[in-house]
């Protein structure tokens, strides 16, 4: 009698972007945003002492702690931004009646579930571009700087053992600061984000209140980080370590150490880890579904 | 439109079912890469301060081994010798996959400390100065070793621990013939063991050499320059290298009397 | 058909644990066919809100169940001639009127020059053409509401559902908005209005039903419900003196008793409406 309404993609759509729009006219994410490029463009000054002798030794260390704080505010930063986005959405939603004009519509529960995820996710995603374009921008800045004596060192000198050792220095200097596996670590990080923000939209469809969310999110996200210490410290009761399978091991995520480190992570590693988190991802954004496909508004 | 219980009984059973094998393959390998550090026991917790363990629990392991890596620094400036070389100790335990910290920590120990403990003060005798410092080599040694044992994979920290026995253990034997050689030995051994990496550069191998050499057996560093070294084109990149190696094996045929037809440079009527 | 049907819906919720439950809604048979203006009146709390969500879905009756143009509230496709304006909606404060209206469109499937037609055709009918492209957290109450009708109206829907459409609007707003429901009456919607200012819904509602303490109390045509069958006034303009005493004894010829006699007072309302009308600055659009 009347025509089928199925599951667009066009409405979730419609639904995400307008979900990214509204965050993003936000003061809250500009100001996290402009925090966090001001960190990572600190961080090149934080580094600047060393005294070892060899400037390439110096410039492995100085590039090794400017990533280290690099990848920390990206993973500090986009959590806030991750947890918190995804925190106030159905709250917000809630308060200003907005929830009640769209599922009074042909919209199915599912779409809008899924499209104010991927709202979020698409404003996670472009902070993570923004930062990670920062990041390139001081290794830029700072590669230059450092290998700066030892190209000094290449023009001057007269003795073609010291040009071939400073040549190989700058060598060094350049494949530390531009590692490509660079790329594996913001990667993984970006897919924690989004599982963050997938366990956080779970907690709001059974919560209404945004300070809850955020609370039980960041809960998560420091017991995800403890499970694997706590899967060891408790191996006599494995009733214990089941449990604790359900809370997502945060740990399998952090290569960004040991890639920084250099350490060979092969894109194999990477497509397991990337996996896990989405299939966990799924779980959860199931068990969201359930839950918010049943509740009173 | 409400979900069926049971169908979300599946959506949700589904991926918690994949995910067990799937988390435990993950975790063997990063056991076989040895990914991560040092788990966060209470020992190391109260060595690091409870700041910089929570930092760790957080997942900033890297930030918190920089930070304990400044905090060395503090020490050496304050000429607190043990307690830097624990901040040193615990930044490489919790990255102990960085060769940075192994390399530039054993440095500071076989190398700065050391130097400091002997000629540092003015209230100990030569003797207690040279014991002193005579400590601090055999504990870079030890530290570089268990360096060498996590990152076994790197031409590195072989490199540094030849360098030690070259530079400080070799030269501590005051004299004595057995000692020396017995040390240079050992520099050789490393040295070549580096050189076995094709990241090392050209001058691991001329190092080794030039070990066996000072370790008193001429004809095998004769023997390593040309066949291991000038035969081999990995060790001669550019013409540096080439002039290199050209002027040390003509030095040693000079030196052992190489009878000419053996020669890889015969003398030429100039010289 | 009937745009709208329920039968024995009644809501429970639950107050927690050991403390009961709180009955909302009782057995509630509500019938209105196509092109009625319907108000739903009642004291706060008596159960329109939860009427009016049951039938959209968003909460579920614990017993009974809703049609929307004969199909099952249960299903996405009943919602697809439904135009709905929650009570004090907000929106999205960072949008602007215009960037609201073709959200709303996308959702409901609108794209492209019809949807920016569409969209131009309502900002003019709501009356917000100058505030159109400024963001809804600059709006008035008033305004907010009129951008919540124009959103309830992108699809062309056959029904309309407005839960209180006039609460917290001034008199100026109140009465535009009452006018637009006249006309949406005249374009053959149906409508289904909430109030609990009986004055206000007297004028445009076809039928209306009183709620209280979730149960349907009375209901019938306005016109009937209103009006004293057995009284009848008159107002007279030009009655000279001694004119009052002529008619009194006339009405007693006719065996009628004269119980009030008063000069006519215009409301507080037409008063307001009349001088502002009056003031030469216009107040077309105020906020």
């Amino acid at each position: 009698m009347t025509e089928r309404v199925g599951f667009s993609v066009a409405r979730v759509g419609t639904i995400a972007a307008n979900t990214f729009t509204e965050s993003l006219r936000q003061k809250v994410f500009n100001i996290l945003l402009i925090f966090a490029l001001v960190v990572i463009a600190s961080a090149s000054f934080f580094a600047e002492f060393a005294f070892e002798e060899d400037v390439a030794v110096v410039a492995s260390y100085q590039l090794k702690s400017i990533k280290d704080t690099c990848f920390g505010a990206l993973s500090v930063i986009g959590m806030l931004i991750a947890i918190v986005g995804t925190a106030m959405l159905l709250p917000n939603e809630l308060e200003n009646r907005t929830i009640y004009t769209i599922l009074s519509k042909p919209v199915r529960r599912l779409e809008f579930l899924l499209g104010k995820y991927l709202g979020t996710v698409l404003l996670t995603f472009v902070s993570v571009v923004l930062m990670s374009v920062m990041f390139l921008a001081v290794l830029t800045f700072k590669e230059a700087r450092l290998s700066q004596p030892a190209k000094a060192v290449v023009e001057q000198t007269e003795s073609p053992v010291e040009k071939q050792k400073a040549q190989e220095q700058v060598a060094k200097i350049r494949a530390e600061a531009f590692d490509p596996a660079i790329v594996k670590g913001i990667l993984l990080v970006f897919v924690k984000l989004c599982l963050l923000a997938a366990i956080t939209l779970l907690v709001s469809t059974f919560s209404t209140s945004m300070v809850f969310n955020v609370a039980v999110a960041l809960l998560v996200f420091f017991a995800g980080h403890l499970v694997g210490l706590a899967k060891e410290a408790w191996q006599a009761q494995p009733l214990l370590v089941y449990l604790l399978g359900i809370i997502p091991n945060l740990d399998l995520f952090n290569v960004a150490d040991d890639i920084i480190l250099g350490n060979f992570v092969p894109w194999a590693h990477v497509g397991k880890v990337t996996g896990y988190g989405l299939v966990y991802l799924s779980g959860v954004l199931a068990a969201a579904h359930f839950i918010f496909s049943n509740r009173e508004i | 439109m409400r979900t069926p219980r049971s169908l979300a009984v599946v959506l949700i059973a589904v991926p918690a079912w994949l995910l067990t094998p799937l988390h435990n393959q993950i975790e063997h390998e990063r056991q076989q890469f040895q990914y991560g550090g040092a788990p966060v026991t209470r020992e190391l917790r109260d060595q690091i301060g409870q700041g910089m363990a929570i930092a760790l629990l957080a997942g900033f392991r890297g930030v918190a081994a920089d930070f304990i890596w400044i905090r060395a620094h503090d020490h050496w400036e304050k000429r607190e010798w043990l307690l830097q070389a624990e901040s040193i100790e615990n930044a490489a335990k919790l990255q102990p996959r960085s060769t940075f910290f192994w390399d530039s920590g054993s440095w500071h120990m076989g190398w700065n400390i050391a130097r400091a403990e002997r000629i540092g003060t003015n209230d100990i005798t030569i003797a207690q100065g040279l014991i002193r410092e005579r400590y601090w080599h055999q504990r870079a040694r030890s530290f570089l070793e268990r360096g060498i044992a996590n990152i076994p994979n790197r031409f590195d920290l072989y490199f540094k621990l030849g360098w030690l026995y070259d530079q400080k253990l070799a030269r501590g034997c005051g004299g004595d013939p057995e000692c020396v050689k017995l040390q240079n030995t050992k520099a050789a051994e490393l040295f070549i063991r580096a050189s076995e990496y094709p990241t090392a550069p050209t001058y691991v191998a001329r190092d080794a050499a030039r070990s066996l050499e000072k370790a008193g057996d001429l004809p095998a560093a004769y023997d390593f320059w040309v066949n291991k070294i000038w035969r081999d084109d990995r060790r001669i990149r550019t013409a540096a290298d080439r002039t290199i190696v050209e002027r040390e094996i003509r030095r040693l045929e000079e030196r052992l009397d190489i009878p000419a037809p053996s020669r890889v440079f015969p003398k030429t009527s100039a010289s | 058909m009937d745009a709208i049907r329920t039968e024995n819906l009644t809501k429970k919720y639950n107050l927690g644990w050991r403390k009961g439950r709180f009955l909302a809604l009782e057995k509630l048979n509500l019938r209105i066919p196509e092109g009625e203006v319907y108000g739903l009146l009642g004291p706060n709390g008596s159960g329109k809100s939860t009427t009016l969500k049951c039938i959209l879905d968003l909460i579920t009756p614990t017993e009974g169940a809703a049609w929307i143009f004969g199909v099952p509230a249960t299903k996405v496709e009943s919602r697809l001639h439904v135009g709905f304006l929650p009570e004090n909606p907000y929106f999205y404060r960072y949008l602007t009127g215009g960037e609201t209206l073709e959200f709303y469109g996308q959702l409901c499937g609108i794209r492209g020059a019809a949807l920016h037609r569409r969209i131009e055709e309502l900002i003019e009918l709501v009356g917000l053409a100058k505030a159109r492209d400024r963001r809804l957290a600059g709006y008035s109450k008033g305004m907010l509401q009129r951008i919540g009708l124009a959103q309830a109206l992108i699809h062309d829907p056959r029904l309309l559902l407005l839960d209180e459409p006039t609460a917290g609007v001034d008199p100026i707003g109140s009465r535009d908005i009452r006018d637009l429901i006249l006309r949406l009456k005249q374009m053959g919607k149906t409508v289904l209005l909430s109030s609990h200012l009986l004055a206000q819904v007297q004028d445009v509602c076809d039928r209306i039903g009183v709620l209280n303490l979730g149960q349907m109390i009375l209901e019938g045509d306005v016109d009937q419900l209103i009006s004293d069958q057995r009284r009848l006034s008159f107002t007279v303009e030009g009655l000279p003196a001694g004119g009052r005493g002529q008619i009194e004894q006339a009405a007693q010829a006719a065996g009628a008793k004269v119980v009030g006699v008063e000069h006519p007072q215009t409301t507080l309302e037409t008063l307001f409406l009349d001088a502002v009308r009056q003031d030469k600055r216009g107040a077309g659009e105020h906020d």
